[in-house]
């Protein structure tokens, strides 16, 4: 790619971040999102555990589960909006005629999402550290920044998700986001290792990246993962995601296209 | 060079949950470069939809399109760098001030250069409004953003799609005036929408007329008014009965009580004849001299 190229390309994925992160500084409720849900939830959760007596390591296991769904959960956001921005005030034509990309809007936008997850886990860090005695950065450094990174690319997959189902069905697809994160609570093994879940439904579990994520992590805690290579597989499927995400949305865009849904949701 | 060509182009709209719609038909179109060019047509016409094709929001169920010398399905990317649409409906980014709105869609063009958009505010006479939200803006001011923004690219051709519905006539007037100024000074191509004649008169070199999803009609304005034989009119208001006239270039009258309309082919050459003529008989009360419009050519196309 040519010197000046790079540079069209650089300003159309930052063209999402800065309208995201306008976005974001300018709505009060952002401070709710990013602040006041995960410390809740990091307040209830670690209260829990102090009223069941739990041991140091189980308080940890549950702790991290609390943490880890709230920064993927912050991080999905802004990638989850960056179609319902432009569906909201009725403009999307503009952003589809523009010839930035499908890649460009998700990346610029999952960068303002990795800010506020990163911003998110500090400040549980700090608090679930005072709090709690619980130590999140047990691990090794290059160990922290992969099992964030695996996470937030998880994120950035349900927000793909959504963008392609908007694409696919309208606006009121905007409740899969939400759908999603749950299932993925339910499934990836937030507050209970995925062994207790019947073998049938573990399947889907393993297919999660989030789930390898979370054992790598906690096998720092003295969890053994249910399966080896735990990162390998967790970044091994994002990747594979990756892929087979931009392929639907390119073929969801084709049909929009074709069959001028594209246009419904602008006017 | 032609700017757009349209080469048997017909769209059909699908949907899962009604009946498909065949929106147009055998579209064949060629726009030369460094003109504005009007469709116009009735409401449900399907000049919002062949726009949206020419500006690769949609690709036609059949038939191919040609912008800038490149085919719409294969250089998608390369075209829409160069081109820019906009629609009549002034929405951008709510929560984004002008200023802000300008500077993302820039963005989403690679381009960062704060001199466009500060050339843009001034153009559009926005530097009052450029730091408040777009959602608080008037009417007027929205529409100007929103056209502003058809130019952050620096487009070779632009899409406009009803640019001044719902402004009242001196700010309508004004935008007119700006989109003839910028499309002078830039050698642009523009292709607009409009349901006011006055505004195709005012600023459409050609024109072409859709109805229910076909081309009817096109050329430039002579041209459509003598291809419908749209007819000047001198209409005389008389005490008493005028005679039948011989005189050149008049087609035929109506009559109507006291009311003579003479349908003329060039009302400024015939009137001074014709006044000398019908005074020798009748003593005239009032006289209107009305031309042939585009509003004429319009009704009569949208039959
Ligand atoms: N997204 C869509 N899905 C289904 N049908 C559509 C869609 N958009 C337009 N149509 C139909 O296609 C036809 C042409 O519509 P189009 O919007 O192109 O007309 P238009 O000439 O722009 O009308 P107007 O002057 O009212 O803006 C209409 O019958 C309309 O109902
Ligand atoms: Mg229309």
């Amino acid at each position: 790619m040519s010197l000046p190229n790079f540079r069209s390309e650089f300003y159309r994925t930052i063209a999402f971040s800065y309208r995201n992160f306008i976005i974001t500084r300018r709505n009060f409720f952002t401070i709710f999102e990013t602040l006041f849900w995960p410390l809740i939830s990091l307040l209830s959760v670690g209260l829990m555990g102090s009223y069941l007596d739990l041991t140091e390591e189980l308080l940890a296991f549950i702790l991290i589960g609390a943490v880890s769904l709230s920064i993927m959960q912050l991080a999905q956001l802004d990638v989850t909006y960056v179609l319902l921005f432009d569906i909201w005030s009725k403009s999307i034509k503009y952003t589809l005629v523009s010839p930035a990309s499908f890649f460009n809007m998700v990346a610029g936008s999952w960068m303002v999402g990795v800010l506020r997850g990163f911003l998110a886990f500090m400040i549980l860090a700090i608090s679930g550290n005072l709090l709690f005695g619980l130590n999140l950065m047990q691990l090794p450094l290059y160990g922290l920044i992969l099992f964030l990174m695996g996470l937030f690319i998880n994120a950035m997959l349900i927000g793909m998700s959504t963008c392609i189902l908007l694409l696919l069905f309208g606006y009121r697809a905007e409740v899969a986001a939400w759908t999603l994160t749950a299932i993925i609570m339910l499934l990836c093994g937030i507050y209970y290792p995925v062994t207790v879940l019947p073998p049938e439904v573990r399947v889907v579990s393993y297919i999660i990246p989030a789930t390898h994520f979370l054992e790598f992590f906690r096998s720092f805690y003295g969890f053994h993962p249910s399966m080896d290579y735990s990162l390998i597989l967790g970044y091994g499927l994002n990747v594979l995601y990756l892929i087979i995400g931009s392929f639907i949305y390119i073929q969801a865009m084709k049909r929009a296209r074709k069959t001028g849904t594209v246009l419904q949701f602008s006017e | 060079m032609i700017a757009a060509r349209c080469s048997d182009v017909w769209m059909v709209y699908n949907s899962l949950f009604s009946e498909n719609k065949l929106a147009l038909r055998s579209i064949n179109l060629e726009i030369e470069e460094n003109q504005i060019y009007g469709l116009l047509g009735p409401n449900g016409a399907g000049k919002t939809t062949l726009i949206s094709l020419m500006a690769t929001l949609l690709t036609p169920a059949r038939g191919e399109i040609e912008i800038l010398g490149m085919d719409a399905k294969k250089h998608v990317k390369k075209i829409r760098e160069k081109i820019n649409i906009t629609s009549g409906n002034p929405n951008l980014i709510w929560s984004l001030t002008p200023r802000e709105n300008l500077r993302y869609y820039a963005f989403t063009y690679g381009i960062n250069d704060k001199r466009i958009i500060d050339e843009l505010i001034e153009f559009f006479e926005l530097e009052e409004h450029q730091n408040v939200e777009f959602n608080r803006l008037s009417t007027g001011n929205k529409q100007k953003v929103t056209l502003a923004r058809a130019f952050v690219n620096n487009p070779l051709l632009v899409f406009l799609d009803e640019p001044t519905k719902g402004l009242d006539p001196d700010i309508a007037r004004r935008l007119r005036k700006k989109i003839l100024d910028l499309q002078r000074e830039k050698d642009i191509t523009i292709v607009l929408t409009t349901h006011y004649m006055a505004e195709a008169e005012f600023l459409c070199d050609r024109i072409a007329f859709i109805n229910d999803g076909e081309i009817v009609a096109e050329g430039d304005q002579n041209k459509l008014k003598n291809m419908l034989k749209m007819k000047d009119r001198i209409i005389i208001d008389a005490e008493g009965e005028i005679p039948l006239l011989d005189i050149d270039g008049i087609h035929y009258r109506e009559k109507k009580g006291q009311r003579y309309t003479f349908f003329v082919d060039n009302s400024e050459q015939r009137l001074s004849d014709i006044v000398k003529e019908v005074s020798k008989f009748v003593k005239i009360k009032n006289i209107i001299v009305k031309e042939a419009d585009l509003e004429d050519v319009f009704t009569e196309l949208s039959k």
